[in-house]
């Protein structure tokens, strides 16, 4: 059985799946190994370094440049008392430049004043680089305080040898070694150079938490100087000497491809240089066909795009639309083809049940819209026939496979460096943009940036795959839930990206292959232990549409469906929805352990969170004059989360000439107010922004998030229709709350989207009677004040 | 056609299609990149930048109107990195991905320089046409209100 994320897992390693795969998907996780090894900087300090080796993968990874079996660097401590540290995962907004060295620097003793942070380039041996499902502090947690860990104690040992005095005796505060019974004390810069001599303690203990100083604490954005004065960062502001500027286009019809090209008026525009065919792969997650237009600037790129004339095959696909998916979607609602889970007798229970539900929900494909559009830069070397990849990559492993098979060249001739990204939100799983840059730079011989406009970015995005759900609920005599019997279809990213997983593995409850025998066995969104009878059914549409992973991906609209229909029953009972979601959680002892899951869903944090949200929030003590209160939790990704909001909703009554429709409703947001758990929090300013952005995120995609589909096409064209949530329509205060633990820390890029939409929808109920069971609300009159 | 702007304070005469946006010819031609591509049609604000001390989408501004005028870009907002907006920003942990901060930067410090003291209305109206992707709105609105305490006369007297 594999998960997402070992599919993540496989993504950092560069194992990319084969399309045509046997069906027993890739080889089996990796397990990792690592080593430390010390040497003496050229500054004459202390480097600090690790070697990971991963085990039983079948990496496609570059031979190592430096001699053979040296580690890759962690640390140096110079002379002066400057730390250098590391950085090997790409930083896209959730912190982890920030709060990946804090784990070294808080198990070091380190002065974070005195840290300065620099990004390591992709090497096999940092043990899989990438992040994504809100791993990067789960995965890293214990390798990178074993680092900072043995540093400290090789500092020790150096002080103690110097002093003649034992280790043991010796201790460290910020930035000093300390012997109290002689009084004496040394900087770390000063024990750098001995340090360097000594041999590598095994085995050192780490921090009691309790001794935490930096961990649990509010860390700044270890960039946030260079983001404020404008440095170039990001992939967009790659410059390399002679580079060219690529715009590449694409087929507007989903899975199209160019069948003749006229170029005649393109390289008439001053500054265009080249007209460079893109083949694609067999698979589109990997490279799209499309024809690339070189210039000298990017103006000239756009330009000379615009002026291409390009005669397209079209492809299967090209009369497809919203209302030909809805009919797909209706009529596997009514006959879904695989049931992934029946327990009990869900028909005779919802036919006994006292009060019942049947509720049917829709929703839209929604792009990512990073604000940093699709680029990359690429440099071949025709005399080495090496190619440098630089940009906003987030799977630098898998982006060196696919470059390798885009190219054609061998994977150690293809060196990726990642740079800052301007978000992420699932789009840069992919790497199909180092793919195109690599493409053209080879077909040139030199470097070029590929840039697409927002328009581009919108229609040719992987999207969040629309859906249409049924659920079925009821409620017993004693006020519980008896029946439930849910269908879900959706366009399958496993289908879009010819992984032979089980069309449904990335759709439903969790992620799993098969059929699973109990529901409880799933890792996400229901844990039903208390449900005695239940059904889930699921079906996918033919379709071309292009799809891929969207920030907590299906569990956004799972949850929605679950927690709206919650609410709904409670409501239709005049039971407490607080109680009823009660009843459902169980108890620790209801959820069977993975082997391997250090964090395993425990029933108990996800009740503790609920009720500190409910006491915190106010939930269900009188709202003020003309508001209401909402509620919804969720676990996702090892971590629990819920959300009290407290909303308005007015009329609009339009003056003549007023954009807008007339008798929409605005919903003003008052007051959000957040509980998390996360275990150990480790950086709290970047938990508080994730909370604080996952929940505007999560209420912009609710409230306006749509790509609609006509002719075969995405039509959405920039943010004038594709509407992004603005300032004046966030939450006016939102409070963000974490549970003091000690637990093994999870991530929260995601885990605060999936209870935020539901929340407000239940909170609408309350004041309207009108339950929304479609996304974008925009659609069932609903907008943002 | 040969243009003359002056942008940071420096004086620049260069060959370019008058059509060419302002925002690619800061990035393409002159190197300036801190100010961003997001939308190409005046919706998003990341390429906001001041010309003649107002804020104006670079990216909808053909450089040919941009001519003789006086341009600062996110570089050329202080000579430190240390405008108020710029300190607040970092005091209060602002930036997520980023991308969007240096417009958002801009379009405050144009606020700042003409309503030092902004009411909330305020902030929300000059604020509203940057996006933020990753959701930074909360903690921008404090850091507006932020830069200007530290800039406000009451503040000057008082550290005085």
């Amino acid at each position: 059985m594999r998960s997402r994320r070992d599919v993540l897992r496989d993504a950092k390693s560069g194992i990319v799946e084969d399309p045509l795969g046997s069906g027993s998907g890739t080889a089996t996780t990796p397990s990792r190994r690592s080593f430390i090894a010390v040497s003496l900087a050229a500054t004459g300090g202390l480097v600090v370094a690790m070697r990971t080796e991963l085990l039983g993968a079948q990496t496609q990874m570059a031979a190592p440049a430096g001699p053979v079996g040296f580690p890759v660097h962690y640390i140096q401590i110079d002379p002066d008392d400057r730390i250098l540290i590391w950085s090997a995962q790409p930083e896209m907004g959730e912190g982890t430049r920030t709060s990946l060295p804090m784990l070294i620097a808080e198990e070091l003793d380190a002065d974070w004043t005195r840290v300065r942070i620099d990004d390591a380039p992709l090497d096999q041996r940092y043990g899989g680089q990438g992040v994504g499902g809100s791993d990067a502090i789960r995965s890293d947690w214990d390798d990178l305080r074993r680092v900072g860990a043995t540093a400290r104690a090789l500092l020790i040992n150096a002080a103690a040898s110097q002093w003649n005095v034992p280790a043991a005796e010796c201790e460290t505060t910020l930035h000093v070694v300390r012997h109290q019974a002689s009084a004496r004390e040394a900087r770390y810069g000063t024990l750098a150079a001995r340090a360097a001599t000594l041999t590598v303690p095994r085995d050192v203990p780490l921090k009691d938490p309790a001794r935490f100083r930096l961990i649990g604490t509010r860390v700044n954005g270890s960039d946030n100087h260079k983001v404020v004065t404008g440095q170039p960062l990001f992939g967009i502001d790659v410059r390399l000497p002679n580079m060219k500027f690529a715009a590449i286009a694409k087929c507007p019809v989903f899975n199209g491809r160019p069948i003749k090209i006229d170029a005649t008026r393109a390289s008439r525009i001053p500054g265009v240089r080249d007209i460079v065919e893109i083949k694609g792969l067999d698979n589109p997650t990997f490279l799209m066909p499309g024809v690339a237009v070189v210039a000298d600037s990017t103006w000239a790129a756009l330009k000379g795009r615009d002026a291409l004339i390009v005669q397209w095959d079209e492809g299967p696909y090209a009369t497809e639309s919203n209302a030909t998916l809805t009919e797909q979607f209706q009529k596997l609602l009514a006959a879904p083809p695989s049931t992934l889970h029946n327990s009990g007798r869900v028909d005779d229970a919802l036919a006994a049940a006292a009060v019942t539900v049947d509720n049917t929900y829709s929703f839209p494909f929604v792009s990512h819209a990073t604000l940093e559009p699709h680029n990359c830069t690429a440099d071949y070397r025709a005399d080495t026939g090496e190619i440098w990849v630089r940009g906003p990559i987030q799977m630098p492993m898998s982006a060196q496979s696919i470059v390798a098979r885009a190219t054609g060249l061998a994977a150690n001739k293809v060196h990726v460096h990642c740079t800052r990204i301007g978000g992420g939100f699932g789009r840069r799983l992919m790497s199909d943009y180092a793919a195109e840059a690599a493409v053209v730079a080879k077909a040139i011989g030199g470097a070029v940036m590929i840039v697409d406009t927002r328009e581009g970015d919108l229609q040719h995005d992987y999207y969040r795959p629309a859906a249409m759900q049924r659920l079925r609920a009821g409620l017993g005599p004693d006020g519980t839930i008896i029946a439930w019997d849910h269908i879900i279809t959706s366009c399958s990213r496993n289908v879009y990206r010819k992984d032979p997983r089980g069309e449904h593995s990335t759709e439903t409850y969790g992620s799993y292959v098969g059929v699973v025998q109990r529901l409880d066995q799933l890792d996400a969104d229901l844990q039903p232990t208390r449900i005695p009878n239940a059904r889930l059914r699921y079906g996918a549409p033919l379709t071309g549409v292009a799809t891929g992973a969207w920030r907590a991906p299906a569990h956004v609209v799972n949850a929605f469906t679950i927690e709206t229909t919650i609410d709904e029953l409670a409501a239709k009972a005049k039971r407490s929805p607080v109680d009823l979601r009660l009843t459902l959680l169980g108890t620790t002892a209801d959820v069977p352990k993975g082997l391997n899951d250090q964090s395993p869903y425990d029933p108990e944090r996800m009740r503790r969170v609920l009720l500190e949200a409910v006491e915190r929030g106010g939930f269900g003590k009188p709202a003020p004059s003309g508001r209401a209160r909402g509620l919804a939790m969720h676990h996702t990704f090892g971590s629990y989360c819920a959300h009290v909001v407290e909303v308005s909703v007015a009329s609009l009554r339009l003056r003549s000439g007023q954009a807008g429709e007339n008798g929409q409703k605005r919903v003003t947001i008052h007051k959000v107010v957040s509980v998390g758990d996360v275990g150990q929090p480790v950086n709290l300013s970047m938990l508080e922004a994730q909370m604080q952005g996952g929940i505007i995120d999560g209420i912009g995609a609710a409230f306006y998030g749509e790509v609609p589909i006509a002719n075969g096409r995405a039509t959405s064209r920039n943010f004038g229709d594709y509407r992004m949530i603005r300032m004046r329509e966030a939450p006016l205060a939102i409070e963000a709350h974490f549970i003091p633990s000690r637990l093994r820390p999870t991530g929260f890029g995601e885990p605060p989207l999936p209870p935020i939409a539901p929340a407000v929808a239940n909170a609408i109920a309350v004041l309207t009677g009108e339950r929304i069971r479609v996304m974008p609300f925009l659609r069932a009159g609903y907008t943002l004040s | 056609m040969a243009v003359s702007l002056t942008v940071n304070n420096r004086a620049i005469q260069l060959d370019v299609d008058p059509e060419t946006p302002l925002l690619w010819v800061l990035r393409d031609h002159l190197n300036l990149v801190g100010t961003k591509f997001g939308c190409g049609g005046g919706f998003c604000g990341a390429c906001t930048v001041h010309l003649d001390g107002v804020a104006t989408r670079s990216c909808s501004t053909p450089i040919g109107k941009a001519a003789g005028r006086r341009i600062t870009t996110i570089e050329g907002l202080s000579a430190n990195g240390d405008h108020p907006a710029q300190r607040a920003w970092e005091e209060l942990d602002v930036p997520q991905c980023g991308y969007c901060q240096a417009g958002q930067i801009m379009s405050c410090a144009a606020l700042l320089a003409r309503t030092p003291n902004p009411r909330d209305e305020e902030i929300v109206a000059a604020m509203n046409g940057n996006i933020c992707r990753c959701g930074t709105y909360v903690r921008i609105k404090d850091a507006v209100k932020r830069a200007a305490a530290m800039t406000s006369p009451a503040n000057v007297m008082r550290s005085e």
